[in-house]
């Protein structure tokens, strides 16, 4: 994925083993990003203001990798909130593309979730038209993944987005007092052999794999049963259930914002104090915001709240899932704290299945 | 997804041109004419002449105009695609883009991209009878595929126009369809909810008309394209009419942010109006959530 400044070598004998797996002490992590650190751009949850974030860091120290869950997904590193897409001169149309330089980055410490949500993105942004803002970012950031315990609001079991066996360049599975390293890339494989001091996998670490595999599968809530969940939404689509479920929604939106998966956005136009001068704006949006569906000359075609809800659950669950395959949903929980009348996608699958209406 | 019309790849000139699809090339204004009070006739041409000569579209696509500090609108191309080196784009006064668009004057230099979507499967409509049903702005991009089939009049059997507005100072280039009232090639009739006393055409809804004409089903294509309340009426019609399901096509009007797919703001159901269509056949409006 990514090239970085680094001078790639060969850097490990693979010894017949068809993956690399490798264990990192736990006191070893530190060391580890401090030494990405010196070329990369690490990022990394940390704790800020009472919840996790993920922010860059320098100081191995303040990382905190055994983190339920951060307030915004790492999303916030390939879509940004708010980005400038090029700047202009209104008179004579010339544009300004170059302010554009992307830091080779490691996104470290992203949980199974998150990794599978930026996978769904991808289909979105380098799909039949590119989109370069993306793309820049995304190549030129390593992703390394940590395994996570399920908290209540946790539902990947239900999605099956619980495991990244492709897609991220390192995951470390979380042994107790070290890590089972999963390299799913060279690039990966690179940074763990020039930056960490790694030992080979004994047979002993691989028995220990297995037991956090079960440990992890039962602690999770009772699963969401999501069998035929396309065939329920069309019988379901005018249920009363919508208005039951959508009406309280205060369109807020933190939803969207919270969601590793939403990936709307608004294009508006800034101008500089000089009225001349001025930049094309990309910023996060929301399919709840009541002008979301709005067409020239007023007319919506998504006029109520509960049609609004209804929407953001048929493209997670019907839209997204009949292009791509895969529901638009990874089950991380953050819509579930984050609303404030209680929607989400547990609720919206159990009313779907058990005809909730009242 | 199997598609059952597919537009001319144009894009595929834009895409080795443009490697940012978000790039607006500058357009310089050529000519402003006044169709009514809201409606104006904008033609563009664009300064880069590499954009210019590979610039080409299907009736039915879209542009994203851009009016440098105040934002972006999609609009349907109203010229035809043998029209080289001009695009015309027939704009309504509604928003803050068009409204500024229409301050503009002649030679003011403006942003384009695009041109984006799927348009009428023009390639698939040759050899058919052409069933055209057009209210108010309707007309918009019609009027590229009207251009269109009189380019190539000859590939055509009967071409029907049914055209509706609400008075006759609200039909969008009224001075042309007067003119071609009196063609053999064109059948078009007019029609005004409020007529005026300079009036000498039918009076009542759009839908009214059809009593007028005689359909071959087996032949026909039918083509819709009007305010969000025509759709439903015109489709009886046409189905009185008994014309398949999947040989009337209609273009619908989304706010179109990204015209790549991505913002999702035009989303029909599963469906993106900005790259599945705006032109979708029936058969897949009907299985739309929300389309109409």
């Amino acid at each position: 994925m990514l090239k970085g400044s680094v001078m790639v070598t060969f850097p490990f004998d693979m010894k017949g083993s068809y993956m690399y797996f490798r264990i990192l002490e736990k006191d070893q992590v530190s060391t580890f990003i401090e030494g990405l650190a010196h070329v990369y751009e690490v990022v990394a949850p940390v704790m800020r203001g009472g919840g996790y974030s993920f922010e860059q860091v320098r100081d191995g120290s303040e990382v905190e990798l055994d983190y339920p869950l951060t307030i915004i997904p790492p999303k916030k590193y390939f879509v940004r909130p708010k980005e400038c897409l090029f700047r202009y001169d209104s008179h004579s149309g010339a544009l300004d593309e170059t302010d554009h330089e992307v830091s080779p980055r490691v996104l470290f410490g992203v949980h199974a979730c998150d990794i599978n949500a930026i996978l769904m993105t991808d289909k979105i942004f380098l799909g039949d038209y590119v989109d370069p803002y993306y793309k820049a970012r995304r190549e030129n950031t390593l992703i390394v993944g940590v395994s996570c315990m399920p908290i209540p609001t946790c539902m990947c079991n239900a999605w099956g987005t619980g495991e990244v066996s492709q897609g991220c360049d390192l995951f470390l599975t979380d042994l107790g007092d070290r890590y089972f390293v999963t390299c799913q890339s060279f690039e990966g494989a690179h940074i763990l052999d020039t930056f960490a001091k790694t030992h080979e996998a004994s047979a002993e670490d691989k028995q220990a794999l297995e037991d956090h595999i079960r440990e992890f599968s039962q602690a999770f809530r009772e699963p969401v049963d999501t069998t035929q969940l396309q065939l329920l939404f069309d019988a379901k689509y005018n249920d009363p259930m919508w208005e039951t479920i959508g009406d309280p929604c205060l369109s807020c939106g933190a939803c969207s914002a919270v969601c590793p998966t939403c990936y709307c956005f608004d294009v508006v136009d800034e101008l500089d104090a000089d009225g001349v001068a001025g930049c094309r704006i990309r910023c996060w949006d929301s399919c709840l915001d009541s002008q979301f569906a709005e067409v020239a000359g007023g007319h919506d075609f998504r006029p109520t709240r509960a049609s609004r809800v209804r929407y953001r659950f048929y493209h997670k669950f019907w839209a997204y899932p009949s292009r791509y395959g895969k529901m638009l949903c990874v089950g991380c929980g953050r819509c579930d704290v984050a609303c404030k009348v209680d929607i989400n996608p547990r609720r919206i699958v159990e009313a779907l299945r058990e005809g909730e209406s009242k | 997804m199997k598609k059952t019309h597919v537009a001319v790849d144009s894009s595929q000139a834009y895409r080795e041109l443009k490697q940012n699809p978000y790039r607006p090339w500058p357009a310089r204004i050529t000519s402003i004419t006044k169709l009514t009070d809201t409606e104006t006739l904008f033609e563009f041409r664009l300064i880069d002449h590499r954009v210019r000569e590979r610039f080409n579209f299907n009736a039915g696509q879209f542009m994203e105009l851009s009016v440098f500090g105040v934002g972006e609108a999609p609009i349907s191309i109203s010229s035809a695609p043998s029209k080289k080196g001009f695009i015309e784009l027939c704009v309504r006064n509604a928003g803050a883009v068009t409204g500024a668009l229409h301050k503009m004057r002649c030679g003011d230099i403006v942003g384009l991209r695009g041109p984006f979507g799927r348009g009428f499967p023009f390639e698939e409509m040759k050899g058919h009878d052409i069933l055209m049903v057009a209210g108010g702005l309707g007309i918009a991009p019609l009027k590229s595929l009207i251009n269109h089939i009189h380019d190539e009049r000859h590939e055509f059997g009967k071409v029907t126009i049914l055209l509706g507005a609400r008075n006759p100072d609200e039909i969008l280039f009224r001075q042309q369809f007067d003119m071609w009232r009196h063609r053999d090639d064109f059948d078009l009739i007019m029609t005004v909810d409020q007529p005026d006393e300079t009036w000498d055409g039918e009076v009542g809804l759009v839908t009214r008309l059809f009593d007028q004409i005689t359909v071959d089903p087996l032949k026909t294509i039918g083509v819709i394209c009007g305010p969000p309340v025509m759709y439903r009426y015109a489709i009886d019609e046409m189905r009185k009419k008994k014309l398949s399901v999947d040989r009337i096509y209609m273009s619908f009007e989304r706010r179109m942010k990204c015209g790549i797919g991505m913002c999702n703001h035009c989303g029909i159901g599963h469906q993106y109006a900005c790259i599945d269509g705006p032109v979708f056949n029936y058969w897949e409006a009907m299985n739309l959530q929300e389309a109409m």
